[in-house]
């Protein structure tokens, strides 16, 4: 069956409606939950994990280095939920680096910013007003952040298959339309997206494995072979290459390696 | 009882694509036609009806989404398996919402094929 994605300009609103559609449609439901392995191995609160999927690196927050680690382990756990097929995933921003997936729906939810405001100013106080200019500052500081970590804004309508304004129509009106895309022919699993899906985990869970020394590594899979890129010094390369080879050649699944000297790192 | 030969045509202008598929579909006893273009295979799927279609998608003249229409008019129980090396989100999902059965990009292996074809036949055979 279809997976479906959701990400929304409210992480509240974005799990209630998830949550919903996870009902409706009878889906296993995977959010932040998943964080908490990662955490531990980190040995940090499940809170700055959090950090790495709503921040960018700062002086005073998280470091670069950190963050993409973060990031990495954090795709590696969601995609490999995934692949459990029957899923509604939130909070995990996999909408930004699950691509080419035709199984895989992308609903954008864009909550009720006056409804939010108001509600959030009866439960902590100050002006509706005020919260209202404070959740559109929100909403900036995620594409900035999207933009950081994935390269693609999280807030353009062209990365999803449909967007939803919750101010137009109610929550239980959207999750019924959003359960009923997963009756659609063309987003129902084929050959070519359970592959898709394979090699993404394939090559999240061997660069996973490569970051810890080679932070800037970049890594795809097709079927066993993965192609790694990596920056490395000429007179090194050899040397590298065998380290990675063997390194990535331990992952499961894993049956050749080529490496490659990275020319273009963003 | 044995079961029924499924009868298979293949579609690519790549010749190379239909010489490697054919011995390797046929090891499962099924009969296979392979055709260079869209006009030759579907002058013979005018003929008789084939039960599974596997074919490229782009070709010049009649593509391959020309060809799922065309042959599911004709032929509402064939099921046709799309092959292409330019596989994207929105020609998957185009295929498959014109009717295609499965979806594959290329390179593949021929055992990845087969198991395609052996879902294909049990639902023809269901």
């Amino acid at each position: 069956m279809p997976i479906i994605i959701i990400s929304s300009d409210s992480y509240e609103t974005g799990r209630e409606i998830s949550k919903k559609i996870a009902k409706a449609t009878e889906y296993n439901y995977v959010d932040r939950e998943i964080l908490a392995p990662i955490a531990e191995k980190f040995n940090l609160q499940k809170g700055q994990v959090i950090k790495a999927l709503e921040e960018t690196p700062s002086l005073f927050g998280l470091s670069a280095k950190l963050r993409n680690r973060l990031l990495a382990c954090i795709e590696e756990a969601t995609v490999g939920k995934l692949l459990g097929d029957n899923v509604v995933c939130h909070g995990l921003a996999a909408h930004l680096y699950v691509l080419g997936v035709s199984h895989l729906i992308k609903v954008r939810v864009l909550s009720d910013s006056k409804k939010l405001a108001s509600q959030l100013s009866s439960e902590a106080g100050g002006s509706a007003d005020k919260i209202e200019t404070l959740l559109k500052r929100k909403v900036k500081k995620r594409k900035q952040w999207s933009l950081d970590a994935f390269g693609l804004d999280e807030t353009d309508p062209s990365n999803y298959d449909m967007v939803i304004n919750l101010s137009q129509i109610d929550q239980d009106e959207a999750t019924k339309n959003i359960a009923g895309m997963t009756v659609y022919r063309k987003f129902q699993p084929i050959t070519y997206s359970i592959n898709c899906l394979k090699n993404k985990d394939l090559a999240c869970r061997a660069r996973v494995v490569l970051m810890e020394q080679f932070p800037d590594v970049k890594v795809r899979a097709d079927g066993s072979t993965i192609v790694v890129e990596v920056k490395i010094k000429k007179r090194t390369k050899q040397k590298i290459a065998g380290v990675i080879k063997k390194l990535a050649g331990g992952v499961n699944g894993v049956e050749y390696v080529e490496v490659h000297a990275a020319s273009d790192f963003r | 009882m044995e079961a029924k030969k499924l009868k298979i045509m293949v579609i690519d202008d790549e010749n190379i694509v239909g010489k490697r598929l054919k011995p390797a579909l046929e090891k499962s006893g099924d009969i296979v036609e392979t055709f260079e273009n869209g006009e030759s295979a579907l002058a013979r799927f005018d003929e008789e009806p084939f039960d599974i279609v596997v074919t490229d998608i782009r070709m010049e003249k009649i593509d391959g989404i020309e060809i799922l229409e065309r042959v599911l008019a004709k032929s509402a129980h064939t099921k046709v398996i799309m092959i292409t090396g330019y596989a994207t989100v929105e020609i998957a999902r185009e295929a498959l919402s014109k009717g295609a059965f499965d979806f594959i990009a290329k390179p593949f292996k021929p055992a990845d094929l087969r198991a395609i074809i052996k879902r294909a036949s049990k639902e023809l055979r269901a």
